[in-house]
């Protein structure tokens, strides 16, 4: 029994389950504990044992109807419909879940579909015929060509400090176009959005907490210390201090949505939703060659409806070429005067004003506006000052310029992003201390000629994978 | 010796209907003596699974409720400051003919600090409830509620606590458990609990129950309800759950209006009782409206 066990086991773990040995320990004693009353009983005790989280156990499910199935003929007292089950799972291997529910699982957590439990084979077929409609017979692929080729990649050899085959944007993208035109999010793509959000915040709640007792050295918090303190006998050992009241950092992010860089700014514009009420406070623009605020439909809205309602163009014109110099105007004329605070700025885009008019030194009076300014865009270096592309001019207008391919380039940007908001609102000292240590690092490499380097001369722009992390 | 059986009888006996899957973990953590980890919605019983328990196997409960900053001294053990100042105090006199026979200082620290036991020994120590029931004679069940709300720093305290059943106190050394308590540990998954934890623990997921558990349920707790009308209630609420409510009705909800609508004596369910007891049931002002709404639908006819 032991070795169907252990099988059993590495089979989960196949499936993407982390159990550990003890866990399989575990397991080996429970079933020997209670006796073995079939199929139901074991399986119970197996999941109880093994499966530590809700997410795993429609996994396990099907992975222990999967393993269990092949035992199930020489059973002698099986009965008859469980056998017709095993024999339909063994011919379609992918219609697993639609037996699934039909047994003892109604008290599964999650999602349940509620299927007819009585499907002919007629119907089993028509379902396959259903999922023999090829993706491939779609022109994706052509799409996503022209996807490489415009991002001026198709001419150099994949850098090795990139992976891009593995990257995650351009996989989605390959995804949106053999589906058609695909605008929502998966529950997948949610579930995996709030995974590095989680992440995000595990990594920055530690640093926000050392930060947040060191900022607490306010006045005496007199009769919090004298409570404190009554078991030593008034003798005030331990100080309580006043915490100084503070503000949530403001945000406020201008969003591409044309065709070159929706999915990019589609990731950023749930990214920011998922943090909006927990760390910031975010103001939202998307913008085409219109301009358009979306704060209250990214609180209000259920994400995937907006995301349809912008696709459609209901927000801002999606047929229009996209122009920079028009947006800044008019972000100008109707935003800059309301800016409360001093808020981080972060412009998501290409920087491709479709020769339009540059209109760059609005970007000088936002600067004014801005605590900081942050510019991501999804192309490389090499093409920054090709065509129509204008972000080495709009770049020197801003405090930094990230390349930012896949949504853990972007968390990692936002995060550093948040890092510095909150030292900047730190206290003094550590202020100081802060920049100094920013100061050492940065010290390594002189990024004060950055913007002019290789546009001077004729000679390519220099690259070092290595400097890229202190920019 | 148990058998799940049993334990699923004791259970009901208790008023706590099990189900297969309760019944199956509850006899394992007896068994092999490990914690019970219990994650689901609010309300489905999981905090009650522990009272049943604990009344029914005459274990007594020691509850440590969980929330944000909790530590050791909260949960484990603490020193009695002030009885130690007061000891001190009092024995002052003592101290110093103690101290007054040696010759000179460093005989006198060396002969206080020999006697230094006497002050971090039990007498001082405060029992925080996991010392209590590892402390405790009888065998007790410790149930640790909401660990979700602490911090990832106390989950790390309890580890081994709960894996060796024993506190490790500087002062006193290690204190392991007279007898085994059994552990419940519940969480509403607000957070991730560290896998560590998990590792140590068996898992069971209590979700919302099915139809004839959730009537069977209703029917022990509230016997003069007559069983149309609780089967009527549980059908209802099983659709409400799927209306997508901020806070869908749970059997904390479910017993709360089987209590109202035999306190109000109704024999049948329509659209003007749930409306004017459906404060009962959903507990937002959003979830008001669509639950009246289902009412008009349902239970027009």
């Amino acid at each position: 029994m032991e070795r169907i066990i252990t099988r059993f086991v590495a089979a989960l773990r196949e499936s993407g389950i982390r159990i550990s040995p003890g866990e399989t320990l575990d397991a080996v004693q429970a079933l020997a504990l209670a006796k073995m009353e079939g199929r139901k009983a074991s399986r119970l005790l197996l999941r109880l044992t093994l499966i530590k989280n809700v997410n795993d156990i429609p996994t396990f499910n099907e992975v222990f109807n999967c393993f269990f199935n092949r035992f199930q003929c020489v059973e002698p007292d099986a009965d008859l419909p469980a056998l017709m089950d095993a024999a339909i799972n063994d011919m379609d291997g992918e219609f697993t879940y639609l037996n699934e529910h039909r047994d003892d699982d109604h008290e599964e957590p999650g999602p349940l579909i509620k299927l007819d439990s009585e499907i002919s084979p007629e119907d089993l077929a028509e379902l396959k015929s259903l999922a023999e409609i090829d993706p491939d017979d779609s022109d994706g692929t052509e799409i996503v060509m022209q996807m490489k080729g415009y991002r001026g990649k198709a001419k150099k050899p994949p850098r090795p400090t990139r992976r891009y085959t593995q990257n995650p944007l351009t996989i989605e993208l390959n995804k949106s176009n053999s589906y058609g035109h695909r605008v929502t999010f998966t529950p997948e793509e949610q579930a995996a959005m709030q995974d590095v959000v989680s992440k995000m915040m595990l990594r920055l709640r530690k640093d926000m907490r050392r930060m947040k007792t060191n900022q607490n050295r306010g006045k005496l918090h007199v009769m919090k210390t004298i409570q404190k303190n009554y078991r030593h006998d008034m003798v005030p050992f331990q100080v309580i201090l006043r915490r100084k009241r503070r503000e949530k950092p403001r945000l406020v992010v201008l969003c591409d949505v044309s065709f070159s860089v929706s999915h990019a700014s589609r990731f950023m514009l749930l990214l920011l939703h998922t943090l909006h009420n927990q760390l910031l406070d975010v103001r939202s623009f998307i913008y085409n060659r219109d301009l358009a605020e979306i704060t209250e439909m990214l609180a209000n809205m259920p994400v995937n409806d907006l995301m349809e309602t912008i696709d459609h163009g209901d927000i801002v014109d999606l047929d229009e070429n996209s122009s920079f110099g028009q947006v800044f105007l008019k972000f100008k004329k109707d935003y800059l005067e309301n800016l409360r605070g001093r808020p981080a700025f972060i412009i998501l885009g290409d920087a491709r004003n479709n020769y339009d008019e540059a209109n760059d030194w609005v970007l000088d009076e936002i600067r004014e506006k801005a605590r900081y300014m942050l510019w991501l865009t999804p192309e490389d270096r090499e093409t920054w000052s090709r065509g129509d592309c204008l972000m080495d001019i709009y770049g020197s207008y801003c405090d930094k310029v990230e390349v930012v391919k896949t949504v853990d380039d972007l968390s990692l940007v936002v995060e550093d992003l948040l890092r510095d908001i909150y030292a900047d609102q730190a206290h003094p000292i550590d202020r100081k201390l802060l920049r100094e240590a920013k100061a050492a690092e940065a010290k390594s490499y002189d990024s004060s000629d950055y913007y002019r380097r290789g546009t001077n001369n004729d000679s390519e722009p220099v690259f070092d994978p290595e400097g890229r992390k202190h920019w | 010796m148990i058998t799940q059986q049993a334990v699923s009888d004791f259970l009901n006996a208790g008023g706590y209907i099990a189900d297969e899957a309760i019944a199956t973990a509850v006899f394992l953590a007896i068994r092999m003596e490990k914690p019970i980890l219990i994650e689901g919605p609010p309300g489905v019983g999981k905090t009650g699974l522990a009272k049943a328990l604990s009344a029914a196997l005459d274990f007594p409960l020691v509850r440590l409720q969980c929330y944000e900053g909790i530590d050791e001294g909260k949960a484990l053990y603490d020193w009695e400051y002030g009885k130690q100042l007061l000891y001190t105090q009092l024995l002052r006199t003592q101290l110093d003919n103690y101290i007054s026979v040696s010759a000179d200082l460093r005989e006198a620290v060396d002969r206080l600090s020999a006697e230094e036991s006497l002050f971090f020994s039990k007498n001082f120590l405060v029992q925080r409830p996991i010392l209590r029931s590892f402390l405790s004679e009888k065998r007790s069940l410790l149930l640790i509620d909401e660990i979700d709300r602490s911090d990832d720093e106390f989950e790390a305290l309890l580890l081994e606590c709960l894996s060796d059943f024993q506190i490790s106190i500087p002062e006193l050394g290690v204190i392991e458990a007279k007898r085994k308590p059994l552990v419940i540990l519940t969480s509403n998954g607000t957070r991730m609990i560290s896998d560590a934890l998990r590792r140590r623990c068996l898992y069971l997921y209590i979700g919302y129950p099915e139809l004839e558990r959730e009537v069977a349920i209703v029917r022990v707790r509230f016997p003069e309800l007559c069983e149309d009308l609780a089967r009527q209630m549980v059908e209802f609420l099983r659709k409400a759950r799927e209306l997508n409510l901020r806070k869908p009705p749970s059997i904390s909800e479910t017993l709360d209006w089987a209590h109202v609508l035999t306190i109000l004596k109704a024999t049948e369910l329509t659209p003007e009782v749930v409306a004017s007891t459906v404060g009962v049931i959903s507990k937002h002002q959003t979830d008001l409206q669509k639950v009246t709404e289902l009412a008009e639908q349902e239970l027009a006819s």
